[in-house]
């Protein structure tokens, strides 16, 4: 980094800066203008039983191999809420914004933000 | 056919799309022509009036759906009969009216698909008892996507979606390079657009019967369209069934006659074909086949007590 910046004027740091703020920046502009539609998969015993929009609050109960597993959905996040796991151990992992929670014991799999973006696009057809 | 019909197609020119939907919708408007049920010019009517007295010559389109729908019919041990239309006329499902039990018992003898008689080399049907009806209802609506969706192809276009009401057929990637994206109904939400799963459907078609279409509740009982050849009485163990194949035809008629199988036997028969399906049961509970499962999108819970 030092040999990098060895040479460079005053200016030229002045403009890396710039250039590095604006490209920042430019990032968080494309997340608050638009934002992707995130989702939540939840699955038990290697089915999926909910596709679930992450924007909007609600609590899910799923009946796993020992129980009822309860979680929340709240502020863009997850958790689960309630296990009937020995170790709790996915209680423990708290609240996820993306990435994926896994109860082995109750074979509970929740994946956050699974930014598949043909998820809830609407059907271009509805057979009844 | 009374029913709201849908084509998509793309194209890079809107007159060469415009074109080919016409001579799309033309084509289905020929083949109501033949199958219309309730309209006494019609192919399948002029069958039905020389039931037990003449065979009738019948066009290439008839025999065809004819024969598919004997194929149906044996692969689900009857399930499917197109002859139930003899039983179907003893409902008014406009005004909520149920037929005697005795008119039920009178019509039942007329129900058999096997005395729906072919004749392919001299193109010809005969129904063997006077009073049978045949009723293509059925079947038709997957035939017609089937063949809007050849005219089109002929026409040049190389990505399309058909939809006769709820019977769809889909070729080729759409615009964006993504296949077409159908719902399937909820069978129990109020609203007709709402869907309890998605899938994506490429060169492939989906038909769904449910018991929701045209029905009507008397003294707490659902009095559907979808009747058992066997009792005479709409089939009860499933709200609705979707089938997915390459042939529209073979979709949609399969959808009807696995609702009258019911879910358990229904699913066996549907793998046993080769075909994707799901089927909701009478509980709300969603059977899907192994090889659907990977590309079905469930919107709502699967299951409510989490069996399936």
């Amino acid at each position: 980094m030092k040999n990098l910046l060895q040479g460079t004027t005053k200016a030229d740091k002045v403009l890396i800066s710039v250039l590095i703020v604006v490209s920042l920046s430019g990032i968080f502009f494309m997340q608050e203008v638009m934002p992707k539609r995130r989702t939540v998969l939840i699955e038990v015993d290697g089915r999926p039983l909910y596709v679930l929009p992450l924007g909007r609050d609600r609590i899910v109960e799923v009946e796993g191999s020992r129980g009822k597993t309860i979680i929340e959905l709240k502020q863009e996040m997850a958790r689960v809420k309630d296990s009937p796991c020995p170790t709790k151990q996915c209680v423990k992992q708290g609240w996820t914004g993306h990435g994926v929670i896994v109860c082995l014991p109750n074979k509970v799999v929740i994946t956050v933000g699974n930014d598949n973006d043909d998820v809830h696009t609407v059907a271009d057809a509805i057979t009844r | 056919m009374d029913t709201v019909i849908t084509i998509s197609v793309a194209s890079h020119s809107k007159g060469h799309a415009e074109q080919a939907i016409d001579s799309a919708f033309s084509e289905i408007k020929r083949l109501e022509a033949l199958f219309d049920f309730y309209s006494p010019d019609s192919e399948v009517s002029r069958i039905n009036r020389h039931a037990g007295l003449s065979r009738v010559t019948v066009s290439p389109d008839m025999l065809t759906v004819l024969e598919r729908a004997s194929f149906v019919s044996k692969e689900t041990g009857g399930a499917f009969d197109i002859t139930t239309g003899a039983l179907l006329v003893l409902y008014d499902f406009y005004h909520g009216i149920k037929p005697q039990q005795r008119a039920i018992e009178k019509h039942l003898p007329l129900v058999n698909y096997k005395a729906v008689h072919i004749d392919k080399k001299d193109t010809s049907v005969f129904l063997e008892k006077t009073g049978m009806l045949i009723d293509l209802g059925g079947i038709v609506k997957g035939y017609a996507a089937d063949r809007a969706v050849e005219t089109l192809k002929r026409a040049g276009i190389r990505s399309g979606l058909v939809a006769v009401a709820g019977d769809i057929k889909a070729f080729g990637l759409k615009p964006n390079e993504k296949p077409w994206k159908v719902g399937i109904k909820d069978p129990r939400a109020e609203g007709n657009d709402d869907t309890i799963a998605t899938l994506d459907l490429k060169d492939m078609a989906i038909s769904t019967s449910g018991d929701y279409e045209r029905h009507f509740i008397l003294e707490g009982e659902r009095y559907h369209h979808l009747l058992s050849p066997a009792t005479g009485y709409p089939a009860q163990t499933c709200q609705s069934v979707s089938i997915i194949a390459e042939e529209g035809a073979l979709a949609d008629a399969f959808a009807t006659g696995i609702f009258i199988l019911g879910p358990e036997t229904g699913i066996k028969v549907i793998e046993k074909m080769g075909f994707g399906g799901l089927i909701i049961d009478k509980e709300g509970t969603i059977h899907v086949t192994s090889n659907i499962r990977e590309k079905i999108e469930i919107e709502k819970p699967l299951t409510r007590d989490n069996k399936s």
